[in-house]
């Protein structure tokens, strides 16, 4: 591997790893916040996803070709390497308050509403402008500053793509400032507001 | 040699605790990025101080949770709202672990600003210029996080870091300010600062 290439893979690798470790304390908050084991199934899956990112990463650092002096900046990559992996490590020990199957205390709901960075769900009614459009082109983080974490369509949760369609009927599941959350309720359903079990 | 103190208990809500560390746990990341992308020792060990503080809302958490459970069932209730606090810590430690990279000279290899450009939460450096439309303003009434999904995270002044500053403080003109958020609404929101943005939007 070229070292320019080197250097690219490890920038990606790193930039994966922190985007996967912050998308997973929103998805444990989720998963605390609705009870819900399929979200918290989906951190434990992305902890191993982590794990072997983080390996990767770490051997790409030390295979790369470095000057003595050089050596103390590639250790401060390889311990803010270590850091996020911590970051997604604690996120996964919140998921297993849900997976060991009792309900999350009350509290924990209350704190995760009223938090700056919170968690929310929305419906989207048959009168929202998101209908038939992919994510991509909803443009919901752009219009209300919440990031789509998963959309729950009847019994399933999926992932969001940028090409998932939103449809009538689906609640989505969505984190960013508390700031964001009527402005996503809005869009997703603008006449009614609608009740979430 | 670190220093321990004695906590005393305090009754306290479980709820406001939990809160503060959630919100202390999430903050002090990407404060704690930023210590790393701009090498701030300042700010670094600023986030030090912040990890000594969710330490003693963990301590005081554990307390408020063994006052309260009162029997068997309450205990396997609460041990939940235990192991989160506990991975709030521990998000708390990790950020005070990337601090430390600053605070003892290592130092983060240069190319940790192309990694800060691929990330989806951008984090950002801008100094209030001399007629920029948010110079004098108080933070709250900028309203970014609703206009641009951006929130200031610090502002330098006077030598000093003001961390996650309140809605009531204002900004001024040679402020530093550290932001966090969408990529575009960064952008948009150093243009603001440098006076080269002369608009608010919706205003």
């Amino acid at each position: 591997m070229t070292e320019q290439k080197q250097f690219e893979e490890i920038v990606a690798r790193m930039a994966e790893l922190k985007d996967t470790s912050e998308l997973m304390i929103d998805l444990a908050y989720s998963s605390l916040m609705l009870n819900s084991r399929e979200l918290a199934e989906e951190v434990q899956r992305l902890e191993e996803y982590v794990d072997q990112l983080h390996t990767d990463f770490e051997l790409l650092v030390l295979t790369s070709d470095f000057k003595k002096e050089e050596a103390s900046g590639f250790l401060g990559l390889i311990r803010l390497g270590v850091a996020t992996e911590k970051i997604a490590d604690a996120a996964a020990e919140m998921a297993e308050v849900v997976l060991r199957g009792v309900e999350p205390h009350p509290v924990l709901k209350l704190a995760i509403r009223e938090a700056e960075e919170t968690v929310t769900q929305a419906c989207v009614t048959d009168s929202s402008p998101l209908i038939n459009k992919t994510l991509k082109e909803a443009r919901v983080h752009e219009e209300t500053g919440m990031w789509i974490l998963a959309i729950r369509r009847g019994e399933k949760t999926l992932r969001p793509k940028a090409d998932s369609k939103i449809q009538a009927g689906d609640i989505l599941i969505a984190s960013g400032y508390a700031e964001g959350v009527n402005d996503l309720k809005k869009l997703a359903s603008p006449e009614q507001s609608c009740k979430i079990e | 040699m670190p220093h321990f103190e004695k906590i005393e208990y305090k009754p306290i809500p479980v709820r406001e605790l939990l809160l503060e560390m959630k919100n202390l746990s999430e903050l002090m990341i990407d404060l704690a990025y930023s210590a790393a992308l701009f090498n701030d020792k300042e700010l670094a060990e600023d986030i030090l101080e912040l990890e000594a503080r969710v330490d003693t809302l963990a301590y005081l958490l554990d307390m408020e949770i063994m006052v309260a459970a009162r029997d068997a069932k309450d205990a396997e209730a609460l041990i939940g709202v235990s192991t989160v606090a506990a991975a709030t810590d521990k998000i708390s430690d990790a950020a005070a672990d990337i601090a430390a990279i600053v605070t003892h000279n290592i130092g983060v290899h240069p190319i940790v600003s192309a990694i800060f450009e691929k990330v989806e939460k951008h984090l950002s450096k801008a100094t209030v210029r001399e007629g920029s439309v948010i110079a004098g303003k108080q933070v709250g009434k900028l309203e970014l996080a609703a206009r641009m999904g951006v929130d200031i995270i610090a502002i330098r002044r006077n030598k000093e870091w003001i961390i996650n500053p309140k809605d009531s403080e204002r900004v001024f003109r040679g402020d530093v300010l550290i932001t966090r958020g969408a990529p575009q609404g960064i952008k948009d929101f150093k243009e603001l600062a440098e006076g080269s943005l002369t608009k608010l939007e919706g205003q």
